[in-house]
This record gives C-alpha cells, structure tokens and sequence, in this order.
C-alpha cells in the first residue's frame, strides 16, 4: 500500500499563506473577524491534502487534521513574524506612511457611506497610529510571536477539524476510538 | 470512551476560561488597569476591539466585539449541551451544508454592512455570531475526539514513551 501524502509541503504552503495574509498590511484585516484568515487557511490545507491522495493510499483521518492544522499555524506564526520584520525593516516608514494613509482613506469612505460613526472611525485611526509606533520594539516583536505561536495553531487546527468535517471522505474507514 | 470524555472535558473547561478571559478584560480594567491591558492585548490579534462595537460591563468594553463574543459564548454553550444531543462514544457527523447555511447570514451582514447597503445592529452582529458560533462544535468535536484517539493508537503502536510506560 502507498503511504499518505507529506503534509509538510501543505503545511509549509498554508502556513506562509497564513502568515502572508495576517502580516500584509490590508489584508490582515481579515483576522480582525475571529482570526478568519487562520481558520481558512487551516480549511485551505485540509483542502489540498485531500487532493493529494490517490488510489491505494490509506484514507484520510481526522488525526491528518489534527496535525496539519497544527504545523500550518506554527508556519504561520512564524512566516507572520518574518515578513512583519522584513517590511518594517525594508520599507518601515514608507509602508507606515502608506498603511495610515490607506486606513484614512477607506475609514472617509466607510464614514460618508454611513456604514460607520466618525467617532467609531477616530477610534481605529488612533489604534492604527498607535500599533504603527509600537511595532517596532523588539519587545513587540517577542510578544507578537509568543501570542502567534499560541494563537494561530489552536485556529488552524479549528479550521482543518472543520474543512476535514467538510471534506471527509464519503465512506470513510471504520473509526479508532479509544477504549 | 473515557478517552473521549476528558477530551470533552479539557476541551470545555478551556473554552470556559477562553470566554471568561473576554469577561475578566472590563472587570479588572477599574481596579487592575495594567492586567486587563494584558487580557486586552491578548485578545488584540483575534479582534479590532472597537468600542462602539462591543458589549459593555462596568462601564469597559468586553475583550473582544459583538460578534466574536457571540460566536464564542455560543461555541460554549453548544459544547456544553453537545453531550445531549450527540455521542461521545462514536462522533457522527451533520450534513456539510449545514454549516454553509450557519455562516451564511453572517456573511451576509458584513456584505450588506461593508457595502453600506444596510448597516449591521448589535442585535444582528449577535444573532449571525450565535448562529455560526453554535453550529461549530458539532463539525468540530467529532473530528477532533476521533483524531487525538488515532494519534494516541499510532503513538501507542510506535511505543511512545508514555503509551510505553503506561503499557507496562
């Protein structure tokens, strides 16, 4: 019998396609809603480990899940902190400039639409000016990767568990439930 | 079956104190201002913590908005009565769609909201994070009840170092 695929190279693609979309500036706004972007990426990989397999593999389990889930969010952690660094360090007050003047931009736009109170808007405005300043103390830095590491697996594990309950295999093998 | 309920059980128990967490952040904020910046920061990454857009409690935001702290008390409540309307012993999976039609309506209200075609209540925010956060568990619990039970059968086989002891 074939053995199952190699999750790393999934996990690896996942996670940095975590840590891209949580450290680009814009579209880490997507994790603003429960982490959504690490949870996707966590269904995302159960995806394309599934279009792995072929016949005469050992079907997959929901112990697959659980790993992959895990080694794409530790990835993920750490590519978000990677490519954090390098933007700061690469084109720090550049993309500070372009981030805050982005955020402007679309919090006028969101304020003239009255889809938010400009009071509401003033708050993200200071929050964005604030995490600017303070993104780039090394202590951040520490910080930021101690909660990604906690974070992010526990996500991406939630969302593999439930692209695996999405995308299990119709027959699926008899279970192995511990006694 | 034990297994499974300790599972269960360290599984609730963490999402209790997951949700207590958002509660504690505004309780402590009066009288322990730098500990509740610290359960603040904590839940930063998850949520922008807007406080137009959260739930207060002393007069404080709770930790996280509307509709996290919806998703994540249902997710909770439904772990909580998951025992009474699905097996432990032998996890069974609903219908995929299902969860297409929880998440739907919330996805709906952040188009409409984001679009400005209709602005999102607190009310709607609490409703379509409670639909979504309640039906979670039962696409969640049965995989992961049966995927550390697989990881403990292979690491046992592989004669892990505890699985090895106890097995003694």
């Amino acid at each position: 019998m074939l053995e199952k695929p190699n999750k790393l190279r999934i996990a690896l693609i996942c996670g940095v396609a975590i840590g891209a979309v949580s450290a680009v500036p814009g579209l880490s706004l997507i994790n603003c809603c429960c982490c959504a972007g690490v949870w996707l990426g966590g269904v995302l990989a159960m995806y394309l480990y599934k279009q792995q397999f072929t016949d005469g593999m050992p079907p997959l389990e929901s112990s697959d899940a659980l790993m992959l889930g895990l080694m794409s969010g530790i990835v993920g952690a750490f590519t978000a902190t990677v490519i954090n660094v390098l933007i700061l360090t690469i084109i720090g007050p550049v993309e500070q400039e372009l981030v805050k003047s982005m955020v402007g931009k679309l919090l006028d736009r969101v304020v003239e639409q009255g889809a938010l109170q400009s009071d509401m808007a003033d708050t993200m405005r200071e929050q964005v000016e604030q995490s600017i300043r303070d993104s780039g103390k090394l202590s951040n830095i520490f910080g930021s990767l101690f909660m990604t590491l906690i974070l992010y697996p526990i996500f991406s594990i939630l969302g593999a568990l439930l692209g695996f309950a999405i995308f299990r295999p119709k027959n699926p093998p008899p279970t192995t439930m511990a006694q | 079956m034990e297994s499974n309920k300790r599972v269960y059980k360290i599984l609730l128990f963490l999402t209790a104190l997951w949700c207590i967490g958002i509660l504690l952040a505004p309780a402590l904020r009066a009288n322990f201002p730098a500990a509740a910046s610290i359960v603040y920061s904590a839940y930063s990454p998850m949520c922008h913590q807007i406080d137009g857009r959260c739930f207060h409690l002393f007069e404080a935001k709770w930790g996280v908005c509307i509709r996290c702290s919806a998703i994540y008390f249902s997710f909770f409540l439904s772990l909580l009565f998951y025992p009474l309307f699905r097996r432990l012993s032998s996890p069974s999976y609903p219908n995929r769609w299902w969860i297409a039609l929880a998440v739907a309506p919330m996805v709906i209200d952040v188009f409409l909201n984001f679009t400005g075609i209709h602005p999102s209540t607190p009310l709607t925010r609490t409703i379509t994070g409670f639909l979504f956060g309640f039906a979670l568990p039962l696409y969640i619990v049965p995989p992961l009840l049966e995927g550390i039970a697989q990881l403990r059968s292979q690491f046992s086989a592989r004669g892990g170092l505890f699985y090895a002891r106890k097995a003694q």
